[in-house]
């Protein structure tokens, strides 16, 4: 299979301390790859390996198919890379960093007079782009740290904690700019604290710990690590037996509980099968005033396995 | 939300990102706050040179323009405030990250900032030099030797390279502004008292030659200018003309001296300032003025090259752990 990131024993020692150890890691091509792990867990540093900043004590890099080297100009070139609270220099204009940073990537004036525009707006900087990026917020900053990353329509983008600093209506709009960018065909490698951001944009996880790989697999396997079902909330307004009934012949249902007008429906699949409850629970008679999932439970994974890892105490 | 178009992915040439980096420095640095009070400074001290003159009624002087070269302090101050956060700021406000992410090498980035530093150094001294030499035209009368003036403007820049290059160096291994700041004055305020202690007490002529092996002032002394030659600018500016220091810090000054003199020679002397009463000059060695240029010259280059290959190579082996 093509990857857009392998590593191999992936290695990489400060002094005595190991930040990364014996990382192997596969990003297959246009997914959303969430990488996840405590501070402290070797993501930046296995991120600034991956991006050419810092050289491997051990084991080999290929992104893009191309073997990474440190200070190999070309082989950034299509790769888009925001680091975690991204700085720039706050001397130059939004715009005019963009305008810097697309000559570095070889676009023309024309590439980067069409370019620029669409991203300042993308990144909802529209108005602001003329103003020194040292007047910028901290949200500001990321939302231009964005904008570059995406400046030169990369083959890959990767984020190193992309939700950091903005606001909740920032967050959302980040995770629908991965989500859209992930459709015109870019591989996003997308560096997490938020396990809700990754569960709702990722399609891949990788979990490490102490610069090692925990779990790494679709979000639905790694989700699926631990026993516990997922279970539906339906609140009807009024719950039949014959509801109940048609409910229970789904053969993904594995129990269900009554509790006043709402129902508690146990299934065995991980895949959404809220649209199919429904279609029974409104066959039987049922009106349905709201239903709900319980969330997919890749924090409980999470802390479970890294608080295995850690001897059973979590951070 | 916009849909974002997909961009050819061109190969850039080396000199089109090259040409990114020297953009993007040249933005900072004549944006920089130093750098616009290292200008006012620069200004200010020209206009001194231009005017005390003036005041004590020296009279018509149509070599004040050709003659005009900056001094040591001012060769400080624009190698410093031009590249003293260079490198080194790039690692203390992060900036480093996305720049070096960038498909752009190391050896891009710093000679892309170096010869940035060139180009403002340049357009700095070029406006300074014009200033001097309108100066020159408004206060002293038509100037003769015009010719000269970029000359001393090229020598200039080579003796402020030098402290680009210290600067530089000290910036990429410290990876701190202020750490390289203050080796740079530590350096330049070392170089001034040792120069000035053994050119006062010193009459040991390899010790006073040594300083010419410096960056710096070097040694001083007195051009002795054939008759001929003599007679066609003097009665003029005599005093300034005649007073040479060999140094790094006055190759644009010797260059105009070599021009108007070629076969003139420097005479080195020692005076015993401990005798009482101070003894009479003695002589310590003599030297032409064309060996002076050359060896100078020589000596900056060589300290320049030092100097940038260590801050290329702690550079280019330094970890971005920012």
């Amino acid at each position: 299979m093509d990857y857009a990131i392998e590593t191999t024993d992936l290695t990489k020692c400060f002094g005595s301390l190991t930040a990364v150890n014996k990382l192997n890691l596969k990003v297959e091509k246009n997914t959303i790859h969430g990488f996840l792990g405590p501070n402290g867990a070797g993501k930046t540093t296995t991120i600034k390996i991956l991006v050419g900043l810092l050289k491997p004590t051990e084991g080999s890099v290929k992104v893009l198919g191309q073997e990474v080297q440190v200070d190999d100009a070309d082989s950034r070139l299509g790769i888009g890379y925001m680091s975690e609270l991204p700085k720039f220099p706050k001397h130059l204009k939004g715009a005019e960093l963009l305008d810097i940073y697309g000559r570095m990537y070889g676009m023309s004036q024309q590439q980067r007079a069409e370019q620029i525009p669409k991203l300042i707006d993308m990144v909802g900087l529209k108005g602001r782009e003329n103003d020194l990026i040292g007047k910028y917020s901290k949200g500001m900053q990321q939302r231009i740290g964005i904008a570059q990353a995406l400046l030169n329509s990369p083959e890959l983008v990767i984020l190193d904690e992309p939700s950091i600093g903005l606001d909740p209506v920032g967050m959302v709009d980040v995770r629908e700019l991965v989500k859209t960018i992930s459709k015109e065909g870019m591989t996003v490698f997308l560096s997490s604290h938020l396990l809700f951001e990754v569960e709702q944009i990722c399609d891949h996880v990788t979990i490490i710990n102490k610069g090692s790989v925990l779990a790494s697999d679709t979000l639905q396997n790694v989700s699926g690590m631990i026993s516990e079902s997922p279970m539906i909330h339906v609140e009807l307004v009024n719950l039949s037996d014959a509801v109940i009934a048609a409910v229970k012949s789904l053969t993904f249902v594995s129990g269900t509980w009554k509790t006043g007008n709402t129902l508690l429906i146990q299934v065995s699949t991980r895949d959404d099968v809220r649209a199919q409850v429904s279609k029974v629970v409104t066959g039987a008679g049922g009106v349905i005033v709201g239903m709900s999932q319980k969330a997919s439970n890749l924090e409980d994974v999470f802390l479970q396995l890294i608080t295995k890892d850690q001897g059973g105490k979590t951070q | 939300m916009t849909k974002m178009q997909k961009t050819v992915r061109a190969s850039p040439s080396w000199f089109t990102r090259f040409w990114a980096v020297v953009r993007y420095e040249m933005l900072w640095n004549i944006r920089k706050k130093k750098f616009i009070a290292a200008l006012i400074i620069a200004f200010v001290l020209a206009t001194v040179d231009l005017a005390v003159p003036a005041f004590l009624n020296v009279g018509q002087n149509p070599y004040f323009a050709a003659t005009f070269s900056g001094g040591s302090f001012t060769f400080f101050l624009f190698g410093i405030v031009t590249a003293m956060n260079s490198i080194s700021g790039e690692y203390e406000s992060g900036t480093i990250v996305p720049l070096l992410a960038k498909p752009v090498s190391r050896t891009m980035v710093f000679f892309g900032k170096l010869f940035a530093t060139f180009i403002v150094i340049l357009v700095s001294y070029i406006v300074i030099f014009s200033y001097s030499t309108i100066g020159g035209l408004l206060v002293y009368g038509p100037q003769n030797s015009l010719y000269l003036v970029p000359l001393a403007l090229v020598g200039d820049i080579i003796s402020t390279f030098i402290w680009v290059a210290v600067v530089l160096a000290a910036g990429c291994i410290s990876k701190s502004s202020l750490l390289a700041l203050l080796t740079a004055l530590g350096l330049f305020i070392s170089l001034f008292l040792g120069v000035s202690v053994v050119a006062a007490f010193s009459g040991n002529a390899g010790v006073v030659g040594g300083l010419n092996y410096l960056p710096g002032a070097g040694a001083s002394g007195t051009m002795n200018v054939t008759a001929g030659q003599s007679a066609t600018i003097a009665n003029v500016t005599v005093n300034t003309l005649t007073s040479v220091s060999s140094g790094t810090d006055s190759i644009g000054a010797n260059m105009v001296k070599a021009v108007l003199f070629p076969n003139a020679s420097v005479l080195f002397t020692h005076t015993n300032v401990l005798s009482n009463p101070i003894g009479p000059p003695t002589l310590l060695y003599t030297e032409s003025i064309s060996l002076i240029i050359l060896r100078a010259i020589g000596v900056a280059f060589l300290y320049i090259a030092v100097f940038l290959l260590i801050a290329w190579y702690a550079f280019k082996r330094s970890q971005i752990l920012e």
